[in-house]
């Protein structure tokens, strides 16, 4: 056989070599420690089984016993008393067995868990009277600590007060369980307990061991606390936590100082307890070490220590809190600190995050009236001048110029929120100098300097028109608008000027300045009711400068016209005053004007013919020449241009919801013609698509309803063309019949309304 | 012949202990440890009131309330036996029929109080 050269064979790996005697007796001993197991097992839960079955069998004979016991009353029978001695021999036989006493031990602790009132007590007693609580005692001298803790949670549960001696050794023990029972034992036991506990342990005291405490202390019944005070000077942390709990918790207000101090104790939760305790019993001593401690305190110490500053501080703490706000950078610290401010003196921080500025709300406004009222000031300037120059009143009468003046710096008295706010000193308006630095005013105090600017010069511009030249007045006027706003200073009261806004409130300085929201929209109102009276453009000065009488008729009645129609901005040159006669003559015209028409002509004639009052004659005569002018002429009536020409259907179509226009479609689709194509037009053009479906539909409709009229008109035509004659003299008489009303004055709104509705019925009902 | 109790409860030591006291205070009484007993005996006997623990193996107190309001249309007096701080328990017997609750510990005496007064009723 051959092989390949340099080849390498390898020897294969061999199975270690295993003894199989061994190996069978092993497997033997592991069956057997299966065994062993199971059977252990199986022995140790009968025996359980048992033991429980036989206790339970036990309890069940020991619970007759011990209800007879619990329930024996001396007014039993005798036999019942007989029966109790013999249970009593039998239970004294039981206890004797090691067992039977523990089983009923058992019982008893399971029944004072489950019973209260007077079988409560009977059974403690009886627990002591079969001597079950010197087991309890032995329990105490063993070596293991589970059996010495049963011991002291016996004598505990059955308030076994002679146990205590027994009991305190175990406060200090090293084993927690035992400790912590012990620490329960002595002080459920005795009253002074709870003292010889702080006194003497040495161990920490858990959290919930001192809930325990303090919750068995709770139900103690005739307890007096002792002063607890005495133990914040102990050298265990954990009592002096406690103590101050207990000094919480039983109200001891009598330890300030020591509270005080503890302050300045090195552990945090000392610390707490004791700010806790100072804000319990508003120790106001307390401040000032508070503030000292704080600075070096820890975020928990510091927000505790702000809390209670909150609670029994008071505004002299402000400078204190407003450091901190200032300098401290732990955003709970800080807000914390904020609401201690504002704790002691309400609002005095306001909220600044995620406010939007004042400018935000009131931008539209200034955009609105601002550039208005700039443009209106420059043309009235423009339109003065230029009045002055046209009819060359330099030598315009002194006491004119003065009404003028007057006129203005009425004005400017009657606009106080122009004034530049630092303009306003509080000594002559008792302001809070505080409010006035407030942002939020400066974007309206923009709008009112620009006013006062003008205003300003408005003011100063007669008294310069009385010295120079009137060709440098555009100059000044010029020169002055770069001026910077200068107060109007009032040395006297003056006396009661014309009132421009006669009848406008004077606005109230120190309540707008106390509200600045308020402030602003009371601004805003004025700017908007300045920018009205600035609005001279109705304002004929030539008319107002001159004579009444002299002038034509036309520009006194715009004169009176002026009068009526800015009666809010009335401007009374001169006494004039009508008796109540004419005066209320003079309101009905003034009434027909507004609203009256043509048919107030016999009125007015009446009105002519009885009044002498030139002032009544001229506006009667006014109003008769005006409304014959104005009373309608057949052919203008049904003009394209006049309202009677559109569809009935337009006005109602436009004040109605979407549902009532496609009725009001439906309709025209019946009864409409080529009025309504206007309307129809305009709706196809419209937004709204269904409509535009619907309007093409009904034009289409229309449109063929028209041509069909049209053509039967045509074929009646034909077929009756002998007969027209009469009919259309009918019509011809009819028509000019109804033109001859119109001529006669019967065309009035009325008519015209009734016409409409006439109309649309006729359509409606064909 | 004194009137008929039931006494549902399966603490056996607590439940001996009633026991002695409503025999001792001139009731009939039939103890049951568990809500099954309980079920059962209902469904034979009528007795005069029910005294029940609310925690019970099978049938809890607020079921045998039901069972006995709703099922089998009784209006005979329940007295509930509840683990004080129980509230939530407790409420919910009252709004299913129950007569009257007393907590654990339980003073013997008291609860012969409330089984008379329900019975006077």
């Amino acid at each position: 056989m051959l092989t390949p050269p340099k080849q390498i064979i390898y020897p294969l790996i061999k199975a270690p070599e295993f003894n199989a005697e061994f190996l069978g007796w092993l497997t033997v001993v592991f069956l057997v420690l299966a065994v062993m197991y199971f059977l252990g097992t199986f022995l140790i839960r009968n025996k359980l089984g048992s033991q429980g079955a036989l206790t339970k069998d036990k309890k069940m004979e020991f619970s007759p016993m011990i209800s007879e016991f619990l329930f024996y009353e001396d007014s039993n029978t005798k036999e019942e008393k007989k029966t109790y001695l013999n249970l009593k021999v039998q239970i004294r036989e039981s206890i004797k067995n090691n067992f039977d006493r523990n089983v009923l031990t058992e019982v008893l602790l399971d029944l004072r868990k489950d019973l209260s009132g007077q079988s409560q007590d009977v059974l403690m007693a009886l627990y002591k009277d079969l001597g079950l609580h010197i087991t309890a005692y032995d329990k105490l001298s063993s070596r293991r600590w589970q059996i010495i803790s049963s011991g002291i949670l016996e004598l505990t549960a059955m308030e076994v007060h002679e146990g205590y001696t027994l009991i305190i050794k175990f406060i200090n023990h090293r084993q927690s369980t035992i400790r912590k029972q012990a620490e329960r034992a002595v002080v459920s036991l005795k009253e002074e307990g709870i003292c010889y506990f702080l006194d003497n342990t040495k161990y920490r005291i858990s959290e919930w061991q001192q809930l325990k405490l303090l919750d068995i202390l709770r139900h103690k019944s005739d307890f007096v606390p002792p002063q607890f005070s005495l133990w914040l000077t102990s050298t265990n942390v954990d009592v002096v936590l406690f103590s101050l709990r207990l000094i919480k918790y039983f109200k001891q207000n009598n330890a300030e100082k020591s509270i005080i101090t503890l302050l300045k104790h090195k552990k945090k939760v000392i610390q707490l307890e004791a700010i806790d305790c100072i804000k319990e019993f508003y120790f106001i001593n307390a401040i000032p070490t508070l503030k000292l401690v704080y600075p070096k305190a820890g975020n928990d110490v510091k927000i505790a220590i702000l809390d209670a500053i909150g609670e029994i501080g008071t505004k002299n703490e402000l400078p204190f809190l407003q450091h901190w706000h200032s300098k401290e950078r732990n955003f709970n610290i800080k807000s914390k600190v904020i609401g201690t401010i504002n704790k002691i003196d309400p609002e005095s921080i306001l909220p600044t995050s995620n406010i939007k500025k004042t400018t935000f709300f009131t931008s539209d406004i200034e955009e609105d009236i601002e550039p208005t009222i700039i443009v209106q000031q420059e043309e009235e300037i423009e339109q003065l001048a230029t009045q002055l120059d046209e009819t060359e009143q330099v030598n315009k009468p002194v006491e004119l110029i003065s009404e003028e003046k007057e006129f203005f710096e009425h004005e400017e008295l009657t606009i106080p929120e122009v004034k530049d706010v630092e303009e306003i000193t509080p000594e002559t308006h008792d302001m809070d100098e505080e409010i006035l630095v407030l942002d939020d005013l400066m974007p309206m105090e923009t709008v009112g300097n620009e006013l006062t600017e003008m205003d300003n010069q408005l003011i100063d511009l007669p008294q310069e028109n009385t010295e120079e030249p009137i060709e440098d007045l555009k100059e000044n006027i010029e020169t002055e608008l770069v001026l910077d706003f200068l107060p109007l200073v009032i040395d006297e009261p003056q006396e009661e000027p014309v009132l421009l806004n006669e009848g406008i409130d004077e606005p109230d300085f120190d309540f707008a300045l106390e509200d600045s929201p308020l402030q602003q929209e009371e601004l805003t109102v004025q700017q908007v009711m300045n920018k009205s009276l600035l609005d001279f453009k109705e304002i004929d000065w030539v008319a107002l400068t001159e004579d009444v009488s002299e002038l034509p008729m036309q520009e006194t009645t715009d004169a009176i016209v002026f009068n009526n129609t800015s009666r809010a901005n009335v401007l009374s040159l001169s006494a004039d005053f009508l008796d109540d006669e004419e005066l209320e003559t003079m309101v009905l015209l003034e009434n027909i004007a507004d609203m009256g028409d043509n048919r107030e002509l016999p009125v007015l004639q009446n009105i002519l013919n009885n009044s002498a009052s030139t002032i009544i004659v001229d506006r009667a005569n006014e109003l008769i020449q005006k409304f014959s002018y104005e009373m309608p002429r057949p052919a203008e009536l049904f003009a394209p241009d006049n309202a009677l020409s559109e569809s009935v259907f337009a006005e109602i179509f436009h004040l109605s919801d979407i549902e009532t226009q496609f009725i009001l479609l439906d309709e025209i689709k019946k009864i409409g013609d080529e009025k309504e194509m206007a309307l129809l037009q305009s709706l196809i053009n419209g937004n709204n698509e269904a409509l535009a479906k619907k309007a093409k539909e009904v034009l289409q409709v229309v449109t063929d309803n028209l041509a069909k009229t049209e053509k039967r008109g045509d074929d009646e035509m034909e077929n009756n063309l002998f007969q027209l004659d009469f009919e259309l003299e009918l019509e011809s008489a009819t028509k000019s019949n109804s033109a001859n009303s119109l001529k006669e004055g019967g065309s009035t709104l009325f008519d015209h309304l009734c016409a409409m509705s006439s109309s649309f019925y006729t359509k409606k009902n064909g | 012949m004194g009137k008929h109790v039931l006494l549902a409860d399966d603490d056996q030591l607590l439940a001996s202990l009633l026991n002695f006291r409503l025999k001792k205070g001139g009731y009939e009484v039939h103890h049951s440890s568990n809500g099954r007993e309980v079920k059962e005996y209902l469904t034979k006997q009528r007795p005069d009131i029910i005294v029940s623990d609310i925690m019970m193996p099978y049938f809890s107190g607020i079921e045998l309330i039901d069972f006995v309001r709703n099922d089998l249309k009784l209006s005979t007096p329940i007295i509930i036996i509840s683990s004080a701080g129980n509230e939530q328990n407790v409420l919910s017997a009252f709004e299913l029929g129950a007569n009257d609750f007393i907590t654990k510990p339980v003073s013997p005496t008291e609860l012969l109080v409330r089984v008379a007064r329900e019975l006077n009723k």
